[in-house]
């Protein structure tokens, strides 16, 4: 294709239109930080752990002495303890993926390394959801099968209520809970992978069709 | 130590920087995404340097890691304009080629390779930086076999502007 050949040709001579970047300002160049969507990964991927984690902790007091009137206290206990213990199982892997990501590897190998770097942080979170799901289904179901023990455990008094619009209206309010924290997360991916991911996604979804 | 690194590589990269340079080109359609990016594959280039062993060639290793940064670390910048890019690319043409017919083929040219994705503006470049389909696969971690029916798919597309 003559074409192509006269654009390599035009091409090449045009190598001299190019400014000369000199030694200072190589020298200023090297001493920028750098905004690659690796380190905003990172950044990002730590703020998930800090958050998760720190949900835990955020459980008032309080709440444990209700939950030990029911004698959840030695069941949410030991889920901690098994939690923490998963918890660094995943801060070691994604340490593990994030320190393989090497700039001078095939673009293929590349993308595919980022891409389980996020994977592991990921499932980190889809592991946080199903957890407190989980939780929240066995402590509510517990807590549900004796109703007078709950309501006097929230300090409320029973001759006040109707039980039955207290059940309702307890499930209601757990189920919106659930339902809102779902969309915040569904809102939260979509921007991550919305405006973060979107190039790589696409550019390795095109290497892999051609290697279909 | 680190001083003497820093030296080596500023000298280096001096002697090699066109082709920073020529990856901006491609991927870049404005002079300030053009130093973004630059800026970007410069500081990729340094932190991957005390790693560089010698094993492939400096150019080599410069390729894979412009290339690199432009596709996968790069985020683009919002500020790009669109129409002032080709009006860049009609100057330059108008004041390096006289051929009137040829000006125009080239015009087309740039101006599709420009709305080619980033996988095949890396296809086109090592294509045009003369690098053979060894290299080209190896860059891109495809096969061969892959690089070269995506290459030749490209071609096709570009005549088929060319001559509609």
């Amino acid at each position: 294709m003559k074409e192509l050949d006269l654009l390599k040709k035009d091409w090449n001579k045009r190598t001299n239109d190019f400014p000369k970047v000199t030694y200072n300002d190589i020298y200023a160049l090297i001493h920028k930080k750098s905004s690659s969507i690796v380190k905003w990964i990172f950044v990002i991927c730590i703020v998930e752990f800090i958050f998760w984690t720190s949900l835990n902790l955020l459980i008032p007091e309080s709440y444990l002495d209700i939950y030990e009137q029911f004698h959840l206290k030695t069941f949410l206990q030991i889920s901690q303890v098994a939690h923490y213990i998963i918890l660094s199982v995943f801060i070691y892997l994604f340490y593990k993926n994030f320190k393989s990501i090497s700039v001078c590897d095939s673009t293929n190998i590349l993308m595919q390394k980022i891409i389980k770097t996020r994977k592991t942080v990921n499932c980190y979170v889809y592991y946080n959801i199903v957890l407190y799901v989980i939780i929240s289904v066995v402590l509510n179901v517990i807590m549900l099968s004796n109703p007078t023990l709950l309501i006097n455990s929230l300090g409320l008094k029973i001759k006040d209520l109707d039980p039955d619009l207290f059940l309702y209206l307890y499930i209601a309010i757990q189920t919106a809970t659930l339902f809102i924290m779902c969309g915040l997360l569904w809102l939260y991916y979509k921007i991550i992978y919305g405006i973060l991911l979107k190039k790589l996604n696409k550019n390795y979804t095109e290497l892999k069709k051609m290697e279909d | 130590m680190t001083k003497d690194l820093e030296h080596k590589f500023i000298e280096e990269f001096q002697e090699n920087q066109n082709i920073v340079h020529k990856v901006c080109r491609i991927y870049t359609n404005n002079q300030e995404a053009h130093n973004d990016l630059f800026q970007e594959i410069t500081i990729q280039l340094w932190k991957a340097y005390p790693k560089f062993r010698g094993e492939s060639k400096l150019s080599t290793w410069m390729y894979r890691i412009g290339l690199n940064t432009a596709i996968t670390l790069y985020r683009k910048s919002k500020r790009t304009i669109q129409t002032q890019d080709f009006e860049t690319v009609l100057h330059k043409i108008e004041s390096t080629e006289y051929d009137a017919t040829e000006e125009e083929q080239l015009t087309l040219m740039y101006k599709a390779i420009y709305q080619l994705s980033d996988i095949e503006k890396a296809l086109i470049f090592l294509y045009l930086e003369d690098k053979n389909y060894k290299e080209i696969s190896e860059t891109l971690g495809i096969s061969e076999v892959n690089a070269r029916v995506k290459m030749n798919r490209i071609k096709t597309r570009l005549k088929t502007i060319l001559n509609p």
